[in-house]
């Protein structure tokens, strides 16, 4: 990619669909909350970045992350989103695939899309029924998103690669380590810096709580 | 008006081969030595917490600078350019060719033999394990020949290992644990692995990196680095064939040539870029090239496929507690006398495909955050999934080829590499052969875990690639002799990859680094030795 179109591509206000269709991104984020390393490091790049609307991303949330992660659990999620969201830097130069004398960028900004997904997610429920989309009923808001939904899928893919917000959220999520200790229910701790003692044994069970 | 650099040995490339060649020449001879890099230095170990980080959360190249934007090719080439070379991305698997690798003609009648053994390697192999600090566990002897122990214990089998251990010697098959360029102790001022799985950028300094090589030469005084400095031509002794000078192109003031000059010139730039700068050298003396009177350099470029699947087993275990550890097997390296031709090796490791969180259900319903949860549990709790791949070798073809292409250049003009590779005819005559047999061992071995194959591929990268120079006893079909000594220009050797003769079913950089440390014993013959 040349030094001018990436330069354009910083710039541009993208749309989320473009994002998907430059398709650049690699595997799935793996940033969490409870990872202080990657979390501190992370969130570092992205200086212009533009903050998502917090009420309507923690609604959204309600209805895409497990409730099982109960209220904390949800915050500290979205928390880490909003942090990963932050640090995101749009066309970025990604890691060389393997034996491929190319270098490879990430897609444009896909935030300014997602401000405006969520902006819109509002405007259609004050106009549909009067309220904000937090007030709304689980199956409803689930309904208000099925809908842009429709493309996503099967795979998780990497969020920043989402097409829309919510997808990016539940990738973000579903990737992070503290959501594979959650499926196994056990310590398993992936990608954080664990030593080589514990390697051997069946990782620990989690408590019951989240 | 250029600049000059004046060294007794100019080491051309900083990547993991030239490294260990300045070491070993650093530690034997009194001799001085520059190494050029056409690179700068990246992200140092300090950097390297942050730059994982932002891999992990974005993707992003963790290695910052670890390229020149107009310096690149076309073909299986790695696009590092930099201090350390594609060893800073490395993943660190260092397992050693076979010893039929170097008879594959006499004893299986194809391919072609080594003008060197393994037994002849041997002891290279064992001090670029020390060199590099290999952690690796003894295979059974007839499949892992080595004359000493590892000088690390391995990396610990994790849990799923263990289980996929138990598994496979139920299976009959032998696997132990791949040999890794990481440390399980401290060694040589660095730190032990902490299993933090992203091998590619480590954060501790526990796998081998060459710039802790050459951080810590440049510390003793032992060598002059000199970076972002391309050399762009190699030029003759008027009236002679030795190389007199090695001209470049300081990045950074590119206005200004440099000029190095030196009593042995050292090509340490892997497997492209070597042949690649032999043939931009061509003169009225060497009008195809420098080394190349024959007509061989570019040629035989080499490298091996792979087939690789993933395996449904009726086991619980847990992707994510260590996926840069794997298992090796050697035991279908040395096929029997009747056999048909085929040399593979195999490696298992923990994977989750097939086990991943997902958006949509089978049906392709929509799925939402708890439903998300049931499913992914659904699919862990039913079993999990291995990964086998299987290296098997190529036999390289004459027509395997690097050449200048003329229709790519950088901004100096100098046309890049193109490298077209091709294997010969009895690779592919085999190739259906070579796909079924491997089919079925993954087969044999699903079964006798009462799994079952999910899918497999094959590939046909050419992976850890080599050739190009490549060495033989004859000058009419090979560049180099054993020593990595060019056969037209005395004081010219080329180092590592690019003189393979063929490239094994096995990860290729322990063997570039053993070959580059014979040829530096052979270098270090001409130099007064340290006092
Ligand atoms: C992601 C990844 C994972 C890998 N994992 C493994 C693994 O697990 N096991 C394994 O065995 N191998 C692995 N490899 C391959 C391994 O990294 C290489 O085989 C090895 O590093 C090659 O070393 P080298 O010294 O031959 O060449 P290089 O690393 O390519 O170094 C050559 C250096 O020479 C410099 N140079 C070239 N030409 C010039 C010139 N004209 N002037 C000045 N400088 C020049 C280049 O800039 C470069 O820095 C991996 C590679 C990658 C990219």
């Amino acid at each position: 990619m040349s030094e001018t179109r990436r330069s354009f591509l910083k710039q541009s206000v993208a749309t989320v669909a473009a994002a998907s269709v430059a398709g650049c991104a690699p595997g799935a984020s793996r940033d969490s909350s409870d990872r202080p390393e990657s979390a501190a490091g992370a969130g570092s790049a992205g200086a212009s970045a533009m903050p998502l609307p917090g009420e309507t991303l923690r609604a959204v949330a309600e209805a895409v992350l497990p409730a099982e992660l109960g209220d904390r659990g949800r915050e500290r999620a979205v928390a880490a989103f909003e942090r990963w969201s932050d640090g995101l830097e749009p066309v970025a130069e990604l890691a060389h695939p393997y034996l491929v004398p190319e270098t490879r960028y990430s897609g444009p900004d896909p935030r300014p899309g997602w401000v405006a997904q969520l902006e819109g997610l509002e405007k259609e429920c004050a106009s549909r029924h009067g309220v904000s989309l937090s007030a709304i009923d689980m199956p409803v808001r689930r309904e208000l998103l099925a809908r842009p939904l429709g493309q996503a899928g099967p795979g998780m893919g990497s969020p920043a690669n989402a097409s829309h917000v919510a997808a990016a959220l539940m990738s973000h999520f579903f990737a992070s380590p503290v959501a594979t200790d959650l499926c196994y229910r056990r310590g398993i701790g992936k990608q954080q810096c664990r030593g080589l003692d514990g390697a051997a044994a069946e990782p620990a069970a989690l408590g019951d709580a989240p | 008006m250029s600049r000059v650099v004046e060294s007794d040995v100019c080491i051309i490339g900083a990547g993991i081969t030239a490294a260990m060649v300045a070491e070993r020449l650093a530690e034997r001879t009194s001799a001085s030595v520059t190494v050029v890099e056409a690179g700068g230095r990246t992200a140092s170990l300090e950097e390297r917490s942050r730059t994982r980080a932002r891999m992990l959360a974005y993707g992003e190249n963790p290695y910052p600078n670890d390229h020149i934007a107009d310096q690149t090719g076309t073909g299986e080439m790695y696009r590092q350019m930099v201090v350390g070379g594609s060893g800073m991305h490395w993943g660190g698997a260092i397992p050693r060719y076979s010893p039929e690798d170097f008879r594959l003609r006499s004893l299986y009648g194809v391919g072609f033999d080594w003008p060197i053994s393994f037994d002849d390697l041997e002891p290279y192999y064992q001090e670029a394990e020390e060199r590099i600090g290999a952690a690796g566990e003894q295979g059974p002897p007839d499949c892992d020949p080595r004359s000493k122990p590892y000088p690390m214990p391995p990396l610990p089998l994790s849990y799923n290992l263990a289980r996929m251990r138990e598994w496979t010697d139920g299976a009959g098959i032998p696997f132990w644990t791949q040999p890794w360029a990481r440390n399980t102790r401290p060694y040589r001022g660095r730190n032990v692995c902490q299993r933090c799985d992203t091998c590619a950028v480590c954060p501790t300094g526990a796998k081998y990196t060459p710039d802790f090589a050459f951080d810590q030469l440049l510390a003793d005084g032992r060598i002059d680095l000199v970076t972002r400095t391309l050399v762009r031509r190699l030029a003759l002794e008027p009236g002679t064939d030795r190389i007199a000078v090695a001209q470049a192109v300081d990045r950074d003031s590119p206005d200004e040539p440099v000029e190095f000059r030196a009593g042995t010139f050292v090509l340490a730039g892997g497997h492209a870029w070597s042949s690649h700068l032999l043939l931009l050298s061509a003169s009225n003396r060497f009008p195809d090239g420098l080394a190349n009177r024959a007509g061989n350099v570019g040629h035989y470029m080499t490298g091996h496929w792979y087939v690789s699947g993933f395996i449904d087993l009726p086991m619980r275990l847990y992707p994510g507690i260590f996926a840069n550890n794997s298992l090796l097997s050697h035991r279908f390296a040395s096929p029997g006398p009747l056999d048909r031709y085929l040399r593979h090796d195999l490696r298992l490791w923990e994977s989750d495909v097939g086990r991943a969180p997902r958006l949509r259900d089978d049906d392709g319903s929509l799925l939402w955050g708890d439903g998300i949860m049931a499913d992914w549990r659904e699919r862990t709790d039913s079993g999990a999934t291995a990964r086998i791949r299987a290296y098997y070798d190529v036999i390289p073809d004459r027509e395997s080829r690097l050449t200048l292409d003329g229709a790519m250049k950088n901004a100096m003009g100098d046309p890049m590499p193109r490298i077209d590779f091709r294997s010969a005819q009895a690779t592919i005559d085999l190739e259906r052969h070579t796909h079924d047999t491997i089919q079925g061992r993954f087969e044999q071995l699903a079964r006798a875990a009462g799994g079952s194959m999910k899918s497999t591929r094959s590939s046909r990268l050419f992976e850890h690639p080599g050739g190009g120079c490549r060495m033989g006893d004859d000058p009419a079909t090979s560049v180099v002799d054993r020593w990595g000594r060019t056969h037209d220009h005395e004081n010219l050797f080329v180092v590592g990859a690019p003189t393979i003769v063929s490239s094994g079913c096995a990860n290729g950089t322990l063997t570039f680094c053993a070959l580059s440390l014979m040829s530096a014993e052979e270098i270090a013959k001409g130099l007064a030795t340290r006092g």
